[in-house]
This record gives C-alpha cells, sequence and structure tokens, in this order.
C-alpha cells in the first residue's frame, strides 16, 4: 500500500474526472435555481423552501375568483382579498427544490412515456434480434448444407457495415414507405444483428455434436432443438449478448433523431431530454438535471448490481 | 556450479503455512528430487530457491553467499516451468536466446534495426547464435527453430523450455513437474534423457515432482516433502528401504507398503491378538505400526503369522500381487507372489502369510521409526 | 449393389432435407441482411450520383459532382479536418489511457475493483445526457470547471501561463470558442471511451500466463519495462488490434456530443463539423440527399477499410497455444 501510494493517486485523480459530470448532474437535480446561479449550497443544496414561479404566474387570482373569495374574507377589501389570495397560491406552490426539480421533469414533459417507449423500443430489438439470429447461427454452426460457406461470408461481409453509417438510405427507404415517425422506423434497422449471429454461431460451434444428435434421436425436430435444446444451453451468451444490445439501444440517440421528428409520444428517452434542453431557459437547469439522472440512472443502478455481467457483456465484442 | 544451502525457511500465503522451517543441504552437481502429494509445497520451495517468492523467515544461499535478498534476475538460475512458460510471439530460436540476450545485450543493443548497428553488438549476437545452436543440438530440436511454440507438441515445446534453460551456465538448474503435461511414453523416455543431461552437464539439479517412480530412477537424493516439511533426505535406496517416517514409507513404493497395527501386551508383542516370537526392550510404547512391504510377505502353509482370505489378485505376468483379507476382513494386506504361485490365490481361499522380521519395519503411534526396537526384536529372532 | 444404390439415395434425400431446413432457419436473416444492410449501401451508391430530395417526383444524375464538391469545397474540408482531429485525437488517448488503467488495476489486485467500476460509468451513461452534463460544466460563468480554475487565480498556480491569462482576461468560453471547441469534443470521447478499452485490455491481461512473468525474471528481465516489453506487451497484441479498431470506428461514428453543443452548424466556425452530423445535417435536415450519400459512401469507405485492416492483422498472426 505504502509503495503503491502514487497509483492511488493518479487514479483518484482520474476518479474525479471521471465523476465529475455524474456528481454535477445529481448536484444540480437537487438544487434551486438560484443556488445553481450562484454555485452554492454543496451537494444536496440547502432545500430551502423555494416558489414555483410559472405555478404562481399561471395561478394569478382573477376578477372572479377575488369575488368568489372575498365571502371567505369578511370586511376586507378587494386589493386585501387579491393579497391573501396572491398569499394562499404561494404557499401553495413553494416546495423544496428536490421536489421541484422532479415533479417538473415528470410534468414538464411526458417523461414517463418516454421511458416506456425506451423499454418498448429496447425490449422489442433484443427480442427480435434473437429470434431471427438464433436459428441462423444454429444452422451455420451445426448444419451441413450447400451455400452454408457463402451465407457465413455474407455475414463476415455485413459485419463491416455499421446500421448508423448507411442511417441515411435507410431513413429514405423508411420515408417512401410511409414509416417514419412510428415505432416500426426505432426497431427495424435493428433487427437484424450480423454481430449476434456471429457471436451466436461461434458458441453453438462448441456445443458438442452428441447434444444435437441425441435431441434428434428423442424425435425433437431442428425447429425444436433450436428453441429448446441450443438457446437453454446458450443462456450465458444469450445475457451478455442482451447488455450488450439494451446498453446500445437504451443509449442511442442518432437514430432516433432521424426518424421521429416533433410526435412526442414516439420519444425515447435521450430524444425527450433533447427536447426539455431546446425549449428551456436558464430557471430550468434543475429539471432538465433531473430528467438526465433519470434518464441515466436504470442502466448505471442494474450495472452496479450486476457489474461483472455487465462488463463481460459490454466487451462481448471483444470476444472471438 | 554450485551447492545451495537451504536453512529454516518458513513461508505463509495469507494465513495458510506452506512452508514450516524447511532446510536442505545439496551439494554441487547433486540431483536432488523434491516429491510429496500436490499441495505440500513442492513449488513454492523450489521458487523461493528461484527468488520468485521471498521467505517469510530463513535464508537461501548458493555456492556460500547468501542470496536470501538477491532478485530472481540476479541469481544466476535456470528454471523450467511446468506449463513451459515460452514466449508465445517469439520463434523457438528467440525464445532460447531470451536470457542471453537479456543479460549480454544493453538495452539500445536490444533494439530493433538499430541495434544491429551498435558496437560490440555483433560479437555478442553471433555468440549468442552460438549458444543457441548448441542447445539446441544438445536437444535435437534443431529443425524447429524457425517455429512458434503454438506450432509445437507438448513435447517439442517441452525440449525447447530445457534449452532456455541449457542455454547459460547457471548456478542450478531448477525443474518444476516438467514431465508432468507428457503422455506416459514421452515422459519414460525424457526422464531418461534429462538424467542423461544431468550426467553430462553435471550440474546441480533440483526436481520437483509428485510421481515417486520419477524421482527414484532420477536422483541422486531425494527430499520427500508433507506438509510443508521435508520429512526425510536421502539416497532413493535409503527413502525406499529404510524410511523415518511412515508417512515417507506410505508415499514412496507401489503398491504401498502394508500397515499393521502390533500392540504390546507385557514382554510380548501381538498382531491381531497373536504372539509374535519378539521379545520387547522394557520401556517400549503400548501401541505400535509395523510396516512391510508387499515384497516381503510371502505365501506360507507352515506356521503362518497371518491368516487370511484372497480378496483380489493383479496378474502384471512377470509378477502377481494379491490383496488378503485378514484380521477377519477388517484389514487388507498386499503381497508379491510369483507366477508360480499363482495357483495358491484362488478367490475366497484361506491362505497363510509369513514375513522375514529384519525386513519389517516398526513405528511408533505417531508414525517415527522406532530403530532401536527394530535391532533389538531382530537380534532376538536370530537368537531364537 | 441395389442396396447400396438405395443407402447413397436415402443418404442424398435426408442431405436435401437438412439444407431445406437450413435454408428455412438462416432465410429471415438473409432476407433482413439484404433489406436492411445491403440493399442500403447499394442506394447510397446510387443517390450519390444524383441530386435526389424527399418529396420530389424527380431526380437527375449529376455524374461525380457530390464528390468532386466533397473535396473542393470548403465546408466539407472543415468536415474532414474536424473529424480526423477527432479520431486522430481520441483514439490514441482513450487506447493509452485504457491500457495504462488497465497496467496500474491490474497491478493493484482486487483493490482496484472500485476505481475499475468509477471508470467504466460513463460507457453505460447515455452519452447525450452526459453531454449535456459536460455541457454545464463548461459554462463559461457559472460551469464548475471555470469556477473551479478561477479559484487558482491568486495563489502560485498563477505563474502557469494559462491560468495567468484566464485570471486577467477570463477563462476560455470552450464550447463557444473555435480553438476549443474540437478539444472539448475530443476529450469528452476520451473520457467516455477510454473506461471501455480498459475492462478490453483488463481481460487481455487476465489471460496473460503468470509463469510467463516469472520465466521473464529468471531469464534477466529486471525492469518492470523489460518485462512489459518481452511478455505483455506481445501477449496483449491482439487485444489491441481490437481495441484500436472498435475505437476508430466509434470516433469515426462521433454525433451526439456535437449535436447536444451545437444544434445547428456543427461548432463555431464548423470547427466541430464531423461526418456523421454532416450526413445528418445535409441528407436529413436539408434534405440534400445525394450530397448526404456521398459522404455515407465516404464514411463507409473509412470504416470499412479500418475493419479490413484489423482482420488482415489478426489472420497475419499464428495462432498461439
Ligand atoms: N500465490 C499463492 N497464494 C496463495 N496460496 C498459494 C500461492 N501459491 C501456492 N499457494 C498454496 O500453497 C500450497 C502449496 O502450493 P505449491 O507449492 O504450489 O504445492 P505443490 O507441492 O503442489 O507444488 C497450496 O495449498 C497452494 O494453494
Ligand atoms: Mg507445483
Amino acid at each position: 500500500m505504502t509503495r503503491e501510494w502514487w497509483k492511488h493517486l493518479v487514479l483518484v485523480l482520474g476518479a474525479i474526472v471521471v465523476l465529475a459530470p455524474f456528481y454535477m448532474m445529481v448536484s444540480y437535480s437537487f438544487k434551486s435555481p438560484g443556488e445553481i446561479d450562484r454555485g452554492e449550497g454543496g451537494f444536496f443544496g440547502r432545500q430551502e423552501t423555494m416558489i414555483d414561479p410559472r405555478c404562481v404566474a399561471l395561478r394569478q387570482p382573477g376578477r372572479a375568483e377575488i369575488e368568489d373569495a372575498s365571502s371567505r374574507f369578511p370586511g376586507q377589501d378587494d386589493a386585501d382579498v387579491q393579497a391573501a389570495l396572491l398569499a394562499e397560491t404561494e404557499n401553495d406552490c413553494s416546495m423544496r427544490p428536490v421536489v421541484f426539480n422532479y415533479t417538473k421533469a415528470f410534468t414538464e414533459a411526458p417523461l414517463l412515456r418516454y421511458l416506456l417507449n425506451g423499454v418498448i423500443v429496447t425490449v422489442s430489438i433484443f427480442l427480435i434480434q434473437v429470434v431471427v439470429a438464433l436459428p441462423a447461427a444454429y444452422a451455420l454452426a451445426k448444419l451441413r448444407f450447400w451455400g452454408r460457406e457463402t451465407v457465413f461470408g455474407l455475414v463476415l461481409f455485413c459485419l463491416l457495415i455499421p446500421v448508423h453509417a448507411i442511417a441515411l438510405p435507410l431513413y429514405i427507404m423508411l420515408a417512401k414507405l410511409g414509416l417514419t415517425n412510428t415505432y416500426a422506423a426505432l426497431i427495424v434497422p435493428w433487427t437484424i444483428s450480423v454481430f449476434g449471429i456471429f457471436l451466436m454461431r461461434q458458441f453453438f460451434m462448441t456445443v458438442p455434436d452428441d447434444l444435437i444428435d441425441a435431441a434428434r434421436m428423442d424425435g425433437m425436430s431442428e425447429f425444436a432443438i433450436v428453441w429448446r435444446v441450443m438457446l437453454p444451453t446458450a443462456i450465458p451468451a444469450l445475457l451478455a449478448f442482451a447488455i450488450f444490445s439494451i446498453v446500445a439501444h437504451w443509449n442511442d440517440y442518432f437514430w432516433p433523431r432521424i426518424v421521429v421528428t416533433g410526435n412526442r409520444d414516439l420519444f425515447t428517452p435521450p430524444l425527450g431530454l433533447r427536447e426539455f434542453k431546446g425549449d428551456g431557459d436558464g430557471s430550468f437547469f434543475g429539471p432538465m438535471m433531473a430528467t438526465a439522472t433519470v434518464i441515466v440512472t436504470p442502466l448505471i443502478v442494474v450495472f452496479l448490481i450486476a457489474q461483472r455481467r455487465f462488463v463481460e457483456g459490454i466487451t462481448l465484442s471483444g470476444m472471438k | 556450479m554450485a551447492d545451495l544451502q537451504i536453512t529454516s525457511v518458513t513461508k505463509r500465503f495469507g494465513e495458510t503455512p506452506v512452508l514450516n522451517g524447511v532446510t536442505l543441504d545439496i551439494a554441487d552437481s547433486e540431483f536432488v528430487s523434491l516429491v510429496g502429494p500436490s499441495g505440500c509445497g513442492k513449488s513454492t520451495l523450489l521458487r523461493v530457491i528461484a527468488g520468485l517468492e521471498t521467505p517469510d523467515s530463513g535464508a537461501v544461499s548458493i555456492g556460500g553467499a547468501n542470496v536470501t535478498t538477491t532478485r530472481a534476475a540476479d541469481r544466476n538460475l535456470s528454471m523450467v516451468f511446468q506449463s513451459y512458460a515460452l514466449y508465445p510471439h517469439l520463434t523457438v530460436a528467440e525464445n532460447i536466446a531470451v536470457p542471453l540476450r537479456m543479460r549480454q545485450l544493453t538495452h539500445l543493443q536490444r533494439m530493433p534495426l538499430i541495434g544491429g548497428l551498435l558496437p560490440g553488438a555483433r560479437g555478442h549476437r553471433q555468440s549468442i547464435a552460438a549458444a543457441v545452436n548448441a542447445a539446441t543440438e544438445m536437444l535435437e530440436i534443431k529443425s524447429l527453430l524457425d517455429r512458434k511454440p503454438g506450432q509445437l507438441s507438448g513435447g517439442q515445446r517441452q525440449r525447447v523450455a530445457l534449452a532456455r534453460a541449457l542455454v547459460r551456465d547457471p548456478a542450478a538448474f531448477l525443474l518444476d513437474e516438467p514431465l508432468s503435461n507428457l503422455d506416459a511414453k514421452l515422459r519414460v523416455q525424457t526422464r531418461a534423457e534429462i538424467a542423461e543431461l544431468h550426467r553430462r552437464l553435471n550440474a546441480t539439479f533440483i526436481y520437483v515432482t509428485h510421481d515417486q517412480v520419477e524421482a527414484m530412477t532420477m536422483s541422486d537424493r531425494i527430499a520427500v516433502m508433507m506438509g510443508g516439511e521435508i520429512l526425510q533426505c536421502a539416497t532413493p535406496e535409503v527413502i525406499y528401504e529404510d524410511p523415518d517416517d511412515i508417512r515417507v514409507a506410505e508415499f514412496i513404493g507401489s503398491p504401498k507398503i502394508n500397515i499393521l497395527p502390533i500392540e504390546r501386551v507385557g514382554h510380548q508383542l501381538q498382531i491381531f491378538g497373536r504372539p509374535l516370537e519378539w521379545r520387547l526392550p522394557p520401556g517400549s510404547p503400548q501401541i505400535m505400526q509395523l510396516g512391510l512391504r508387499p515384497e516381503m510377505v510371502h505365501l506360507t502353509k507352515r506356521t503362518p503369522r497371518l491368516r487370511g482370505r484372497v480378496a483380489h489378485v493383479e496378474n502384471l505376468g512377470a509378477e502377481v500381487f494379491a490383496h488378503v483379507m485378514v484380521d477377519d476382513g477388517a484389514m487388507r494386506v498386499t503381497l508379491r507372489a510369483s507366477p508360480a504361485e499363482q495357483s495358491m490365490l484362488v478367490l475366497g481361499a484361506e491362505v497363510g502369510l509369513g514375513f522375514n522380521t529384519r525386513a519389517a519395519m516398526i513405528f511408533d503411534a505417531d508414525g517415527k521409526r522406532l530403530r532401536k526396537i527394530e535391532t533389538m526384536v531382530g537380534t532376538a529372532v536370530e537368537v531364537a | 449393389m441395389a442396396v447400396l444404390d438405395a443407402g447413397a439415395i436415402t443418404q442424398a434425400t435426408a442431405g436435401n432435407r437438412e439444407a431445406r431446413t437450413a435454408w428455412g432457419l438462416t432465410a429471415p436473416a438473409l432476407l433482413l441482411m439484404v433489406l436492411i444492410l445491403l440493399v442500403p449501401v447499394v442506394v447510397a451508391g446510387v443517390l450519390s450520383f444524383t441530386n435526389y430530395s424527399l418529396g420530389n417526383a424527380s431526380f437527375d444524375w449529376v455524374g461525380a459532382e457530390n464528390y468532386e464538391r466533397l473535396f473542393t469545397r470548403s465546408t466539407y474540408e472543415k468536415m474532414f479536418i474536424a473529424t480526423f482531429t477527432y479520431v486522430v485525437t481520441v483514439v490514441p488517448i482513450s487506447v493509452g489511457l485504457g491500457l495504462g488503467a488497465a497496467l496500474l488495476l491490474h497491478s493493484l489486485g482486487r483493490i482496484g475493483d472500485i476505481y475499475k467500476t468509477i471508470y467504466f460509468l460513463p460507457v453505460m451513461a447515455t452519452l447525450l445526457a452526459m453531454a449535456i452534463a459536460w455541457e454545464f460544466m463548461l459554462h463559461p460563468t457559472i460551469g464548475m470547471v471555470n469556477r473551479t480554475l478561477a479559484m487558482a487565480c491568486g495563489t502560485w498556480l498563477e505563474v502557469v501561463p494559462f491560468v495567468a491569462n484566464g485570471c486577467a482576461g477570463g477563462f476560455p468560453l470552450w464550447l463557444g470558442d473555435r480553438d476549443y471547441a474540437i478539444w472539448v469534443v475530443c476529450f469528452i470521447g476520451i473520457w467516455q471511451g477510454f473506461g471501455f478499452n480498459m475492462v478490453l485490455y483488463l481481460a487481455g491481461l487476465t489471460a496473460v500466463h503468470r509463469e510467463l512473468y516469472h520465466a521473464a525474471e529468471m531469464d534477466g528481465a529486471k525492469s518492470a519495462w523489460e518485462r512489459f516489453r518481452l511478455v505483455t506487451w506481445p501477449a496483449l497484441g491482439p487485444t489491441t488490434v481490437f481495441v484500436v479498431t472498435i475505437s476508430c470506428i466509434r470516433a469515426f461514428q462521433v454525433f451526439d456530443t456535437v449535436e447536444a453543443f451545437w444544434p445547428q452548424g456543427g461548432g463555431p466556425n464548423k470547427s466541430a463539423y464531423v461526418m456523421m452530423f454532416a450526413i445528418f445535417e445535409k441528407g436529413v435536415q436539408q434534405n440534400l440527399i445525394g450530397m448526404g450519400s456521398a459522404i455515407t459512401m465516404l464514411f463507409l469507405a473509412f470504416v470499412m477499410s479500418l475493419t479490413l485492416i484489423q482482420r488482415w492483422l489478426v489472420e497475419r498472426k499464428v495462432h498461439y497455444g
């Protein structure tokens, strides 16, 4: 430990730089606009109750309300009643900054909807990828047929093409089909994972032939073998692939940015955050950072819980 | 070449003691085997000698110089690793040259391209090439020089690892189970070759193995290790015929030595309740153990010392081993018989067993050899 | 003979059946592969020679005009400069930092795991969200970075010219300053990516056989550097090839940060106008699909040749045991 202090020094400095934006993001999501502006309040802010100016502005008492309320304040003139009402409103609109930031995050924009979209899109992508890739990988690894080498060569070639790179022609094709601004547009380009096929094929190569022959002796069809024999043996590889796939698509911004325009109902979490930033003024830093925190948190939490699996999954692409 | 002394070396990994005060003297150009069951600390001891582990206490000296705190690279030892540890990216020739390049060339001279242009580098390079040549010739791997380790068979890799150790002229050679990854046939062949190499080089060899046959066939002396201690260090003959400890007797020899409980009743020794004709010196312990190697037990019809039923017979052609259940089936005695005697060894048949008392070894209840008692009962029998 | 023939026939039909199932199992993947990956490449290739726009009924063939512009217009010169600056900066530094961190962590053993977790966080986090967080950090007046720098004013740290200038004339605007913009993007790229490289290197390091280090020590490799050269670096060769390739491909695809910082135009004076952003801006926003396709084709050429070089490097190596 003593001889290694310099290593810890270097690593701690690195850790500070790495953590700084996370620290700031979470900290800002706790603070009031004033504290953010002046850079005060430590990590949690002072959490003094604050008044939401927009809430007050929206509930500015009009003539009718003042008249309605005058019975509650007998013997007072209109100005006094107005002042009293204003005080009530301010009371209703005051809250702790952390509550303010997180309520705003969920009410200013349909953040829950975005999160749901994120889940729908990432899960559908993963499921379809598996349904498409697993049988193909099985055939390429374990079945002998004319043309197998060609198909595998095609897989190897397609590995060269990142989907992001061909986003423009894909976008044009989807536009021609009238599919932009649909869930389909978000999902379809990712349904084929050449990498998934390659990975599963490599994994299936290591499954002994005897296992498959035994299944055939038991009278299973090839289709049944894929789902009842190969799928269970491939669970560890599949889990790693799931993590790889889900992380990539939950965080993806480029593709949704292209095919979803305007229709908030289809926004994925990064798009929602982007929109927030686009129309936010300075006082909205807090809620925006709250949104960012909400979007980043799920993956980070699962990562911290199942760290090893995650690292495996993300580094999967490094496997042969 | 040099002699080595290891003095009261202890080593623990965390809470686990692995070496408990090991002392061992190795003479110049001696071949010493460290043998023992796996996990007993052989590799650790070898690595302490090599300098790859520092002992917690105790000392190692090579050629009279204390090297306990000297790092491995400066101890002038060569080592052959169990996994061979060949550099996968270097060819066979380059692998063998590494120990010389590291020691003889400076940093700059080792650089690719410009290294060759520096003064002095040429001469060094030529002498290194000559040494590599000599080593590969000795081990008959000249045809492999340009291959990478990945393209070699296990036996070939093993030879390359040996050549890498031989290319220098170290104070001693350390070998850690160098044959354990080879198939049985190759193992026998290489065993003989290493023994011959030792004779030819006349160098100090320390050879770690868990295989007693290797130890018995190759060594000048064998150090039997168990539980982080050296139980006995002696020539193969002594280790086999005259072990100090019941654990040594049990570890060496195949089939295993028979250990039978014996008891003193008054002045008389009894085995399974039957008296032996030996008389005991006063002060002998109550409970003792009798060690009998299978070849010391023979079939007999007249006055057998033991009786039992044949439970299992193994015919190896030149000799027959029989397992006989004695003491009403509670104990099993293995004996060696000649093929001619096989007709007596019918499964389930009752046979009588005798043994030569002079060959019998007596141990106390803790397994320490009781030589004094042996000599006394030995003479007593002769008198009788 | 007849029996043999019958056997051969059954075998042939069995083979046929297997082939039919195999094609059945691969068909969906094959179809999608062609439609989603291959057809778009062809479409982009064809469109790059036209002046097509979405919504137009027809288009004209313009020959190589789009490509010509790509290599003559100053906008695209800036695009190439920005992209290559980014790649050439981010790849070596993130690979180097990844390797350095991996070596440090590896030498620390289990205590190092906490750093590993921390360094890996940016890889997991939504890049867009983190880009926005960085934008706040780098805010010229209320950002944490300039505030921290300002704390150095009036201390001995002012001997550093950068600090002295900042204290006198204000610290940089970062994202608003064309001298800094691309470097900030590079920095975030490194910040986000090196943890990934580190983890790959750690995996590579655990695969290095421990006895090799002992052998190196016995062979007289005394310094840590010599052992690194003799054992570690060669053993990490395949990892390095992979890490460099994947870092390059990811670096070429940089988009989220640039779009988050400068939704219009790619940075002050287009100093951060990277290729993906150009494709997005020309092709999608401005509906200049011919131009966008031409950039796409060029982009594909870069990325594909990188992967091909990697494969060639990997295959050139003999397999070792
Ligand atoms: N680096 C180490 N850390 C912890 N324990 C070790 C280490 N090396 C060896 N041991 C333990 O020390 C004991 C002896 O190991 P070793 O010397 O390799 O035995 P062997 O006689 O089989 O060569 C074993 O129980 C092993 O688990
Ligand atoms: Mg060992």
